[in-house]
Parts: C-alpha cells; structure tokens; sequence
C-alpha cells in the first residue's frame, strides 16, 4: 500500500516535472513548478533526493521567471530541508550572477533566509551537543561561500536593486552575529525550536560552542559594519545613488537601535554624512536627507541607556538640519517624536493637539490673575519703586533660553527613566511626581519638557499627582533667602526670580509662571532660573520643585473644570489676559527695591516679552489667539501706563473680572475656590471643584446667548476703538462656534444691520479672512471644506444684501468684493445677475433697472484692474453683458469695454477676439427671414434713439433716425446685439474695421441693414483716419454699397479731405468703376472731371441723378459749384445718345430732372442756356424739346422763344427733320407769337408747316392780311396763304396734309405729346 | 512585471481613494489605506468632526451623513465622495493593520506626516521577506480637486515604475524626471518587508 502510493506519488512528481520541462510558455512552466513543489514539499518530501538535481537543472531555464522561481523555491525547500543546502546553494550563487536583476535579487533574498536559519540551526545544535552532523556542517560552509559572494555586491557598485538586498544581507548578518541586549539572553529548551525559531540571540552561544566563535563572529560583524559604514564616508558616498544611500541610512539606523553597542560607531559617520556636498541633484538631497532625519529620529527614540549620550548630538544635528532644509519637516518630525511639540515654531503644527492644555492655562491665567490682581493691589500701590535688579538681566537669559529650548527635547524619555529608576517604588503618580522632580532637578534643559509632561499628562492623572505632592508642602512659608552671591554665580541673574519668589510667596511665583506660559520660551527661562539657584542653594530645591508640582497642581485643577467653565471661556480669556500684566507687576513690586536701575526695565517685563512673542504664534495658534491678541493690547497699554503709574492696573484688570462673573457664576466659584488654595497651603487639600452639569441644550443656550452678548457689546464697543483686534477676536470666535449654533448668521444679522456703523465692511474682512485661512492652512479635507462653505455663504449673504438694501450708487459692495481674499463661483454668478439681469433669473425683475446694471459693471471693472488673478472671469462677465439683448444693458456694458477695459493692454487681445466671434457669429447665424417679431418691434421704438448711441459720444444719435428702416425684423435686432461691441471697439481700433468690409458681401439682408445703420455714426466718429482711406483706397469686393454709404457719411456736411478726394479719385480709375462711388466727392472735383463722366452720371437712375445734381451745382463753399445750372444743361445737352451708349430717356430724364428745379433752374439760365445752344451746330437734339419745355415752364420767355425760334428758321431748321416737327409744335404752342416767325419761313417751308398743323392756318391768314403785314410779305408766302390765290393753295395744302401726318415720326410724336403735357401743367 | 500598489493618506477617503479609484480603472493592481486613528469627516463644525472607525463600510457613513444633514454634505462633497468610495471598496482600511494583505512593491503616500508614519510601520514590522517596498509621497491638499490632480501624478508615476523592469535600478532618475516635468516634490524611500 504504502509502496504503491510511493510510485504514484513518484510518477505524479515525474509527471510535472516532465510537463514543466517542455511547457512552452511561462505561465504553464511557472504552474507545473508549483504544483510540484508543493507536491515534493506538502506530500512527499521523501521523493526530494531524487527530484532536487533535476529541479536545480532548470538553472538554464531561459525564461528569467523561472529562474527567478527557482530561486525561491531553493529558499523554500532549505527552510525546510537543510540538508541540500549544500547541493542547492551553488544555483543561487550562480544566479548572483544572473542576467536578469530580478533572479539576482531574488537569490539574495533566498540567500538571506537560509543563511539565518542554517546559522540558527547550527547554532542550536552546537548547544545540545557537542558535535555538529556533517550535513549541518556542510550546509553551513556553503552559506558562508554565499555569503562571502554576496559581501562584493553590497560594496561595489554595480546593479542597484541587487546592491540594496546585498545591504541588506549584510545588515542581517550583523545583526545575527552579534547579541541582541533585548532579546531573551538565554536558549528556550531544545524543543521548542523544532519548528519556528523566533528571536534567535548570538548570546546563547557565550557558553561556548563547537563550530561557532562567538568572538570571531562579533569581529566580522564589526568589520562587516566597518564596509558599510565606509560607504557613506565621503568620497565613497558621492558616487552612491539616492536610493542605496536611503537604504544604508535606514540599514545603519535600525542597527544602531537593535545594537546600540554600535551607537559610537554608526552615529559620528550619519552625524558626519554631510549630504549637501555629496549630491548634485536636488532630488537626492530631498529623499536621503529625509531618511537622516528619520534615522536620527528614531536613534533618538532607543531607550537604551547605551543611546543616552548621543542625545545632545542628534538633537543639535535635527536643529541643523532644520535650518538647513525646512523648519516645518524637523519640527514636525521632533514633535511627532515628543507626541507634542515644543519650541516656538513647532506651535504652528501642533496647536490642534495643543488644544486643551493651552485652555488650562488660560484658565490658570485667569484665576492667578484675578486672585493677584484682587489681592495685591495694596502691594503694587506701595512698591512703585521697581526692582530692576531682577528684570534687566532677562534679555540674556531669553536669548539663552530660545536656544535651549530645543534641545529640551531628549530631556523628556531620559529623565523618565531616570525618575523610574531613582523612585521604582510604586504607581504612575508617584512616578510621575518623581519624574517632576527629576526634571526640575535636570535644571533649565528641563524646563520644556516639564511643560510638555505637563501639558500630556491626562488632567486626572495630573491632579493626582498634584494631590500626592501635597504632603510635601512645607507647613510654614519659607522664608526669604536673599543671597546674593548665588546670583552672582549662577550668571543668570534671573534665578533671584527663583529664589526670591520663594521668600515671597510661592503662589505669586506660580501665577507668574503661568502667565507666561503662553509662550514657552518665557516659562522655560523662568523655570530654569530655578534648578540653577537649587544647585548653589541646597536648601531651596526642594521648595522649588514644590512650587513646580503647585504650579502643575493648578493647570490640572483647572483643566479639570475645563469642561465646565467652556461655556464662557470666551470671555474668561479676555479677563485672564488683562490680569496677567497686574500680577506679573506684583511680582516686580513684591521684590525688595535692592537695585533702583531703570535701564532695561520694558524689555524686561515678562508680559510685554510674551505679548511680542505672541505676535509670532497670531497666524496660527486658535484658542490662545484670542488671549494674546488681547494681550498684546492690554500689554501696550499698560506698559506704558505702568511707567507713569501702576495704580491703572487694578482698574484696568477688575473691570473684566466683573463681567466674567456676570456671566458664569461656576468661575467665580472656583476662582474663589484656587485663590484660596493657592494663598494658603493649608487650605489646598480641601479644595474642591463644584461641578454643575448641563445638558447639551443648556450649554447651547449658554453658548448663543454669550456670543449674542459680545455682539451687542461691539455696537457700544465701537467708541473704544480698537475695533480691528476686536474684529479679529469676533472672527475667531465665530470660528470656534459649533456651526449647528450658527454664530455665522449670528454675526450676519449685526453686520447687515447696520453696515456703516458696525464698520459691517471691516468686519466682513476679517471674519472672511479668517474663514480663508482656515480653509487654506489647514491641509485637513474636512474643516477646509465646511470653511470654504461657510465662506461663501457668508460673503454671498453680505453681498446680496448690500445690493439689496443700499442705494446702486453705493460703493461698499465693489470695495467689498475687491477686497475679499477670494471669489468664490457663486460670487461670479451674483455679479452675472447683476450684470446681465434676466439671462439667469427671471425673478428679479426690481434688479433690472439700469443702475443695478451699473453698479454690476462697475464691480467688474474695479475687480477687473484690482484682482487680476481672477480677470477673465470678471471680463467675461462684462463681455457677455455687452451682448445682452437689452438695449440699455448692453451700451452701458459697451461703453465700460470700449472706454474703460479695451485701453488696457492686458486684456485688449481678448476683448477684441470675443467682439469678432460675435461679429462672425452674426455671419453664420441662420439667415432669418423678414418675419416681423412682435416683441421686438415693442422694443424697437424707444430703443432707436438709444441704439445709435455710440459708446463714448451722444451727439449723433438722431442722424441716423431717417436710415433706421421700418424693417423690426428680429434679425436686424439680433445683429446689433451682437455687433454693437465690435463697432464700439472699432472706434478705438480703426484697423478693426476691414472686418466689417471684408464680411459684409457675406452678411444676410438683415444683418446688413443692421450694419447700415450703424456705420454713419461709426464712420462720424473715425473721421477720414489714414486706416479708413486705406480701406477706402483697397475695398474687398461686394462691400460697394457699405463703402459708398460710408463715403456719403464721410463727405456729408463736410469738405472732404484732398486725400479722401484723391482715395477715391484713384480707386475710381484702377479698380471700382462705379461711378456711384464718386458721387459724394463731386463738388470738390474740378468742372473738367465732372465733365469728363457726365454721361455716366446721366446714365444713374432718377434718384440718383437727382442727388448728383443736387452735388453738382452745390459745390463746395471753397470754389463754388463744380458747374452752373446752365453748364448742367449744356452738358445734358451735349450728351449724344449713340456716341455715349446711353438711352435717350435717360437724357430727357435727367432734363425733366432739371426743369423740376425751378428755383435753380430760372428762367433766366434757361435763357442763356438756349442762347448758347442755339449756336451749336449741329444743334443739339434735345434742343425743340427744351425750347418747349422752356416755354411751357416759364410763358414769359416767349419773347425770348420767339427770338430763338426766328434764328432757328435762319439756320434752316426745316433740315433737321426731328427739330423742325419740334419747331412748328412751338410755333402751334406759342401762337399768335410765332406768326411773325413762321411768316419768315420761305413759302415751301411755310405750306409744309401750315399742312402739319391746320389750325394754324386761319389764324395766321388773318394776322398776314393785316394791311400793314401783307404788305411786307412776299407773293410766294401769300400764295401759301392763299391770299393770293385761295383755291389752288388750299387744294393743295389740304390734299399735303395727311401726308405729313404719316410722315411725322415717332420722335417727334413724343415730343408732342411731351409737349402737351407740359402745357398743361403750365 | 505587475506591481502592487497601495494608495495612503490619513482617513482613506478622499486622497487615497481618488488614486484607488484612477488607479484600478486604469487596471493596476491597487489597494488603498488610512493612517490615521479613525477615519474623519467634516462635521457640522470644525470642531464636530464626524469620526468612524476604520472598517466602517462607505455606504454606511453615508447613510448616516445623509440623515443627519443631506444638504451641508452634498454641498462640501462628502456624500458624492463617499458614494464614490463606495462603488471602489466596502470601507476604508487602516495601513497599520494591513499585515494580511500582502506585501506591496510601491506604496504611494499624499502627505509626509503619513508617508513618516508608513515608513516608520514599516521599519518596525518583521523583515521577513526581503523584498524591497518603494514608498513615495507626493504632497496633496485635502480637497476634491487636488485629490483628482494627485491622483492623476500618482498614476503616471505607477505607470512608469510599472514600465520599468525593475524601479530599484532607475528609481532615482524616474523621480527626478517625475520631478522636472511636473514640478511638484517627490519624497521616497525603500524599505523591507
């Protein structure tokens, strides 16, 4: 059976190894080496001879997983079974060798373990027996062959994730070879480490041991050390990598701390290891600087008294490295060490945890101080000649003790266990009180850890420890000693302070102890002063430390009722700060006036020291905040007040006394309660502490009805002055209001209630600067958050109301927003409403009204140019105003962009860039259809005025009236929301203007009527700027309409400029032929040049004609009309229809055109005008008609027709048929007039005339018998009339007559019908 | 060669659960954990933190802050926040009592006080293994916005250790780079497990 299962198991093993040799990929490799390890090992370990070689073979593998694995598994099964270490650890030094980093390491690893627990188990049965089994023994050589492989490879440079685990080998094996002080010093019984070995110690061995010399070993052990100690020397560090430097740090470090025996030797080579110079990179210096402090951190830590002198060093070292790196690292790192923190900078870090001792004190503050102050104002009184002899040596002694107060911190574990040592007897109390005593023995060093122990121990356990001193306490008061040659000795003349207090009155030293206690630096002086006199005075020693432990005694007291008295704390610091001043004077005064040296005496005062400490802690500390605010307050004052006379202090002091009583009888009780115990010994051990329990919903009550109390103190307050300490008090303690009690809306509801009297801006300021910096400095996720959300409330709440309640003119909500630390997002949303009301809210409508707007934009501009961090925003703000749809809104926006904000150079580029996406947004908007909008026509009417306003000049606005069509389509209004900034900028910016150029081909129908309306006060405003005539000189094509409106704008009303004249000239002649264009220039160009296209003007439509001859003959008032009226006639006149390509109505158009004229065109330039054309030969075409139109304009020239028309008929009018049918019209329109001068027409002409108009006949028969005209008539013209002979000339003229009707051709038919009509009219 | 990672900040749920949450959507290997002693929360007050024990699932605490005040914690980011924590792991855990969970090959810490405490846990745990631990620490304000910022850098300088064949080689130059390209301070150190 068990044979069978053998083969099985066998053949199973055979299987995998099999499977794993000729798996093709890792992972299945990996799997069958796996399942066959763990088969060999948990199942068969007996196939383990026979299947290690073939396992080893896999050595060659040539995948480095597997390699890697097999290192491991040679670590797994040597733990096990040692006995193949021989046979297996010639793989893993191969492997040290390996190309992949990653079996190397994992070689060193494996290596590591077994090394350790082949030297356990030899060294474990060298102690049972006195032989070691030969398998032992040559597992244990091949380990020592490993190892001596491995030694290179910590110490030489090479791959460095395999160095770090050969560091670590090496750290290993220092620590195997050498006895541990902390582990078991002797060997458990041989049984128990069958299995598991744990905390195996070289010092089993001192017996003796076959094989293992535990001499030798420590030898290797110190020259192993030596190698890594030799790496951070320099200049073997230099060439090291940050990461090895980290781990030998790291490595020497937990040596030094398991083995403090080395302590001497590791530490001068860390304390030495000057990083600065060895690194180049400022990575390095970061991380392995980091590790040193961590290092000496925790070689600080090791109790070992064999650490102990090392102290000094580490702690000047970490000091060092503080200054040298950042003080807020060491700082931490010491206090997180001490588990608090103790010199002056490191209360920034630790103030949270700090909490509740600095409340004891103030507590203490208070009570000392009202006690004194209550108690020895007849002392002060008397004693205003000062002792200095005690004060003027203080700044020596603060300047000594700033320095000492760091290296206060080892004090803390040694003279703990020293007191431990010294007084082994009994519980934590009277270890505690032993250890007190201790410290305050160790003399000023001590001092900081005094307070430290003091403000750690648990504020039971302290008043235990208060309580067992009692007995201590001398029954009598001590009396004065007085010596002076202690003080001389002791070099600090401050330890009379010790001395000296003892004589008074060892409470009066506690009180003044305690004042000072907020800042540390004072009270550390002032204990050390003690220990310093204790040492030359035996005697005192002991009542030093009494008063030491007395002084304690109280902090726990109080600490104790802490809890109670919480509700008016508040309050109670603002007591205990006024009072310290007076007891701190007490104690000057209580001294006997030995020395009368006035020198240094304010420098000297303890308060006025701590006041100007606290300056430091301001920023940071939370509770004591409050008190040494006041302090420094009270402190000044009475300083200087103390100088002229000290008799202020009582009345100063009391009167907050007074109000704290007020406000918490539990205080007074206890006050009462302290000053007793602390006047009298006696009396202390019955002391008790009345302790009343609230309920939650009372302490609420309590606290509310407190904060509501100091905010109605503040509106009589403010008369005091003082208001901005004041301020900053209200802020913190609105700070330290649990928010469920809202001190926050609290504080709201005084500001707003009257913002001006309440200094509410001030105020605001601070309780959001407060606000901000808890949010900011505290790196803590949950205070910063609820800070933020407070600080927006707050800052929202104000803001609304300012603009709710003030008048828009009001500045305070613009000074208000600009002087905030920051803007939150809903700040940005409240000035968008402002801004653009109704794009947000529909609800406030009250707010629209345009000085809402104002007030709005005006906020933005100042925030603008005042807080540039957040100056997009702000512009982003004011650009979407400048596009809102209200007319109003929107120009009072355009007019702070283009005047106020788009001269600065910062924000030019974006103004522009915003303006053109919304000139290009007009462009690609959808071209709306003419659909008229209601409601935009309902705005369309009181917005015309408003509309053309340009941003910066108001005098335009009704030019444009006549342009704005009656068009209301929505698009015209949409466009001019959207394009009105960009006009505006373009009257700062003329170059902008191409734009509109180059887009208007582009634009739809509506936006450009858009652009029509706007461009006559644009280009008013530009005036004919060298930009305008560039554009002029070079228009982009299909903006001819924008640019001949522009030109009308240009010339309107004004001389145009010789350069705007020659821009035009020239772009008519290279490249726009529209004679259009010229138009507005016309008056300024010379007669010639008008000449020159007249017949292209003539061949403009009516309207347009009409404006060029009101142009022509307006001229300039420089040189005159460009041409008379009659020069305009003339040239109509000479235009040929044919020859010019121009339609003959246009001719006769433009001639109707002048003859409406008639102011202009008289009748006596109509008069000339004939004149001179009646020369032209051949006469002008027009000609008749214009005789006709004359005549029918003006009846009264018929003389003058009359004239022309007899000239005519001398210049043969009759041959020139189209004028001849215009001739005898006249002659039928103009007679009897014209008888005379058809009589001088020769007899053909005459019959021909007469049979073209029959009518004529009779009358002219009549006028030619008149006896004195037919006289005068030759035959020929009678025989026509038939005078002579009447039938045969009437035959004939009646038989010619209808053909001359056929005859007459179309021309002259409109003629005449022309003619008719004209008549008419006339 | 897949890393573990494990993402450390003082409560386990802002900080290091943004990273926790990036990193595993990106498919690395990641945990997350706590140092601190409970894990915190913003309170009514500064002074009313919200305290849980470690352990305490997600979804718990944010029943609870819901009921107590849905409004103040939706506004400061804590209900979203926890939500999220929510869907990544049951609860936050603390990295003082992760023994059982392996050894890591990067820890990534935001805030120094917390990488101090890591690698002084670390330092005092038994040195069984031998296998080297990179702990980082990239300092990271405690707010949702640095979160995802931190949690971003966090990612990419896993993804480099993870392309690298082995970071204890080139562990100096990735972090120098790391540093230069982002300009934010890195603080490593190796140790043992």
């Amino acid at each position: 059976m068990v044979g069978r299962m053998g083969i099985g198991s066998r053949e199973k093993a055979a299987s995998l190894l099999h499977s794993a040799k000729f798996a093709m990929d890792i992972p299945s490799k990996l799997e069958h080496l796996h399942q066959l390890k763990e088969f060999l090992l948990q199942r068969d370990p007996s196939l383990l001879p026979e299947f290690v070689p073939q396992l080893l073979e896999f050595q060659n593998d040539r995948f480095s997983p597997v390699r890697k694995f097999l290192a491991g598994m040679i670590d797994q099964l040597g733990m096990e079974h040692i006995e193949f270490l021989p046979e297996m650890v010639p793989v893993l030094i191969a492997f040290l060798k390996d190309t992949a980093p990653a079996v190397a390491r994992q070689a060193i690893t494996s290596g590591t373990d077994l090394f350790c627990r082949t030297l356990e188990k030899v060294a474990i049965q060298g102690l049972c027996s006195s032989e070691l089994d030969s398998s032992l023994e040559s597992s244990w050589d091949s380990m020592l062959k490993f190892k001596d492989i491995v030694y290179p490879i910590a110490f030489q440079t090479g791959n460095d994730g395999i160095r770090l685990l050969g560091v670590k080998f090496v750290e290993a094996m220092i620590l195997l070879y050498t006895p541990d002080p902390d582990g078991p010093s002797e060997p458990p019984p041989y049984q128990a480490y069958e299995g598991n070995v744990v905390g195996f110690n070289m010092s089993w061995l001192r017996g003796g041991h076959p094989m293992l010399n535990i001499g030798d070993l420590s030898i290797e052990a110190s020259r192993s050390l030596g190698l890594l100690l030799g790496q951070l020397r320099f200049p073997t560090v230099k060439s090291l990598s940050n990461a090895i430097i980290i781990v030998l740090i790291n490595s020497l470090s937990a040596i030094a701390k398991k083995r403090p025996a080395f302590y001497g030797r590791i530490l001068p080579v860390l304390l030495g290891l000057d990083l600065s110079s060895s690194v180049i990179k400022g990575v390095r210096f970061c991380g392995a600087h980091h590790a040193l402090k961590n290092a000496f951190v925790s070689c600080l830590k090791c109790t070992h008294p064999g650490a102990a002198p090392w102290r000094d060093r580490l702690v000047g070292a970490l000091r060092e490295m503080k200054a040298g790196v950042s003080a807020e690292q060491t700082v931490c790192e010491v206090g997180k060490f001490n588990g608090i923190v103790e010199d002056g900078a490191g209360e920034a870090y630790s103030i949270e945890e700090r909490k509740p001792s600095m409340e004891s004190l103030d507590d203490v503050h208070i009570e000392t101080g009202k006690k004194r102050s209550a108690q020895e104002i007849s002392d002060l009184v008397q004693d205003d000649g000062l002792s200095t002899k005690r004060v003027r040596p203080t700044p020596i002694v603060s300047q000594s003790s700033t320095k000492d107060s760091n290296a206060v911190q080892d004090n803390l574990p040694s003279t703990g266990s020293t007191a431990s040592a010294g007084d082994g007897d009994s519980g934590p109390v009277q270890q505690l009180l032993a250890m007190f005593g201790a410290l305050v023995a160790q003399g000023e060093k001590a001092a900081g850890s005094l307070e430290i122990l003091i403000s750690s121990i648990s504020a039971d356990l302290l008043a235990e420890v208060v309580m067992a001193n009692m007995c201590y306490l001398p029954a009598t008061r001590p009396k004065a000693e007085g010596d002076d040659e202690s003080m001389l000795n002791t070099g600090y003349i401050t330890s009379t302070v010790g001395s000296n207090t003892q004589g008074i009155q060892p409470s009066s030293f506690v009180s003044n102890v305690f004042s000072l206690s907020s800042a540390f630096p004072q009270i550390a002086r002032l204990l050390s002063a003690q220990p310093s006199t204790s040492r030359d005075a035996d005697k005192s020693q002991r009542g030093n430390e009494h008063q030491a432990v007395v002084a304690t005694d109280t902090a726990a007291v109080s600490s104790s009722i802490n809890d109670l008295t919480e509700a008016v704390r508040p309050t109670e610091v603002v007591v205990s700060t006024s009072a310290v001043v007076p007891s701190k004077m007490e104690d000057c005064s209580a001294i006997p006036p030995e020395a009368h040296d006035m020198g240094n005496f304010e420098s000297g005062i303890p308060g006025l020291d701590s006041s100007v400490y606290t300056d430091g802690l301001l920023e940071t500390l939370d509770t004591s905040r409050l008190s040494s605010a006041d302090i420094q307050g009270t402190n000044q004052e009475e300083v200087t007040s103390l100088d002229s006379s000290p008799l202020n202090f009582p009345s100063t002091g009391s009167t907050p006394v007074d109000r704290s009583e007020e406000l918490n009888p539990n205080s007074t009780t206890h006050t009462t309660a302290t000053s007793v115990h602390l006047s009298s010994q006696y009396v202390l051990p019955k002391m008790s502490a009345p302790v009343v329990d609230l309920d939650d919903e009372q302490k609420d009550y309590l606290q509310k009805s407190a904060f509501l109390h100091i905010i109605e103190a503040y509106k009589q307050v403010k008369v005091a002055g003082g208001t901005h300490v004041r301020f900053s008090l209200l802020a913190c303690l609105g700070m330290e209001y649990p928010l469920e009690l809202d001190p926050w809306k609290l504080l709201q509801k005084h500001i707003l209630s009257d913002y001006l009297n309440h200094e509410g801006h001030e105020l605001t300021l601070r309780v959001l600067f407060r606000l901000f910096g808890e949010a900011e400095q505290d790196r803590d996720f949950f205070s910063s958050t609820t800070a933020t959300s407070v600080y927006e409330t707050f800052l929202l709440t104000v803001a609304e109301t300012l603009r709710d309640s003030f008048p828009a003119s009001d500045k305070s909500l613009t000074r208000l927003l600009g002087e905030v630390p920051y803007l939150p997002k809903t700040a940005y949303k409240f000035l968008e409403c402002l801004c653009c009301p109704g794009s947000n809210e529909k609800v406030d409508k009250e707010l629209q009204s345009g000085d809402r707007v104002t007030q709005g934009l005006s906020t933005v501009w100042s925030l603008i140019l005042l807080r540039p961090p957040i100056r997009d925003i702000c512009l982003k703000i004011a650009l979407q105003s400048a596009v809102h749809h209200l007319e109003e809104v929107r120009m009072k926006a355009i007019r702070l962009v283009a005047n106020k904000l788009y001269p600065l150079s910062c924000i030019a580029q974006q103004i522009e860039d915003f303006a053109n996406d919304m000139l290009l947004s007009v462009m690609n908007g959808p071209n709306v259809t003419e659909g008229v909008d209601a409601e935009g026509s309902i705005i369309e009417g009181p917005k015309d005025s408003d509309l053309e306003n340009p941003p910066n000049e108001l005098a335009v606005s009704n030019v444009t009236k006549e342009v704005a069509s009656d068009s209301t389509c929505s698009s015209i209004l949409d466009a001019q929301r959207c394009m009105s900034l960009y006009f505006a900028l373009c009257t700062k910016k003329h170059s902008l203007f191409r734009r509109i150029f180059v887009i208007y081909k582009s634009l739809p129908k509506g936006v450009k009527q858009a652009v029509h309306r706007h461009i006559p006060i644009l280009v008013r405003t530009m005036g004919s700027s060298s930009e305008l005539l560039g554009i002029i000189s070079d228009p982009p094509t299909g903006c001819e309409n924008l640019l001949i409106q522009v030109l009308h704008t240009l010339t309107d009303g004004t001389i145009p400029s010789p350069e705007l004249i020659l821009t035009v000239r020239k772009l008519y002649e290279s490249k726009l032929k529209d004679v259009e264009i010229l138009i507005p220039i016309l008056p300024s160009l010379s007669k010639d040049e008008v000449l020159s296209i007249f017949p292209q003007l003539i061949n403009l439509p009516p309207d347009k004609f009409q404006a060029v001859l009101a142009r022509i003959l307006q001229g300039s008032s420089h040189f005159g009309p460009a041409l008379t009226p009659a020069e305009v006639l003339i040239a109509i006149h000479g235009i040929d229809p044919e020859r010019d390509g121009i339609p003959l109505k246009k001719v006769t158009d433009a001639c109707n055109a002048c003859f409406e004229q008639r102011q202009v065109f008289t009748q006596q330039v109509l008069a000339r005008v004939l004149n001179q054309l009646v020369e032209q030969i051949p006469l002008p075409l027009l000609f008749m008609r214009t005789v006709l139109q004359a005549i029918g304009a003006f009846p009264a020239l018929v003389d003058f027709i009359m004239e022309i028309l007899s000239r005519l008929v001398n210049k043969q009018i009759w041959k020139y048929p189209k004028l001849w049918v215009g001739f005898l019209k006249c002659t039928a329109l103009t007679k009897p007039h014209s008888f005379s001068v058809l009589l001088q027409l020769p007899a053909a002409q005459l019959e021909n005339a007469l049979n073209r108009t029959p009518a004529l006949k009779a009358p002219l028969i009549t006028h030619a018998n008149q006896p004195n005209i037919r006289t005068s008539l030759p035959r020929s013209i009678l025989v026509v009339l038939g005078i002579a002979q009447d039938s045969q000339s009437s035959s004939h003229t009646q038989m010619v007559q209808p053909q001359t009707t056929d005859t007459s051709n179309s021309g002259a038919e409109a003629v005449t019908e022309k003619n008719k009509e004209s008549s008419t009219v006339s | 060669m897949k890393l573990r990672h494990a993402m450390v900040c003082s409560s386990n749920q802002n900080r290091s659960m943004e990273a926790h949450s990036l990193l595993k959507r990106e498919g690395l290997d990641v945990s997350s954990y706590g140092t601190g002693a409970h894990v915190k929360l913003p309170g009514p007050s500064l002074r009313e933190p919200n305290v849980y024990e470690f352990g305490t699932p997600y979804k718990q605490m944010f029943d609870d802050l819901r009921r107590k005040d849905p409004e103040l914690y939706k506004r400061n980011g804590i209900l979203p926040m926890l939500k999220r924590n929510s869907t990544v792991k049951l609860a936050p855990q603390r990295w003082q009592e992760n023994a059982a969970d392996g050894s890591f090959d990067v820890v990534f810490t935001f805030e120094e006080k917390v990488f101090d405490m890591v690698v002084e846990d670390l330092h005092n745990r038994e040195h069984a293994l031998m296998k080297c631990v990179l702990v980082i620490n990239l300092d990271v304000k405690d707010n949702h916005e640095e979160a995802a910022v931190g949690a971003r850098l966090a990612l990419e300088l896993c993804q480099q250790l993870e392309g690298t064949e082995s970071w204890e080689d080139s562990i100096d130059d990735i972090v120098a780079a790391f540093e230069k390209q982002h300009r934010r301070k890195l603080l490593y150190s190796i140790s043992f497990y």
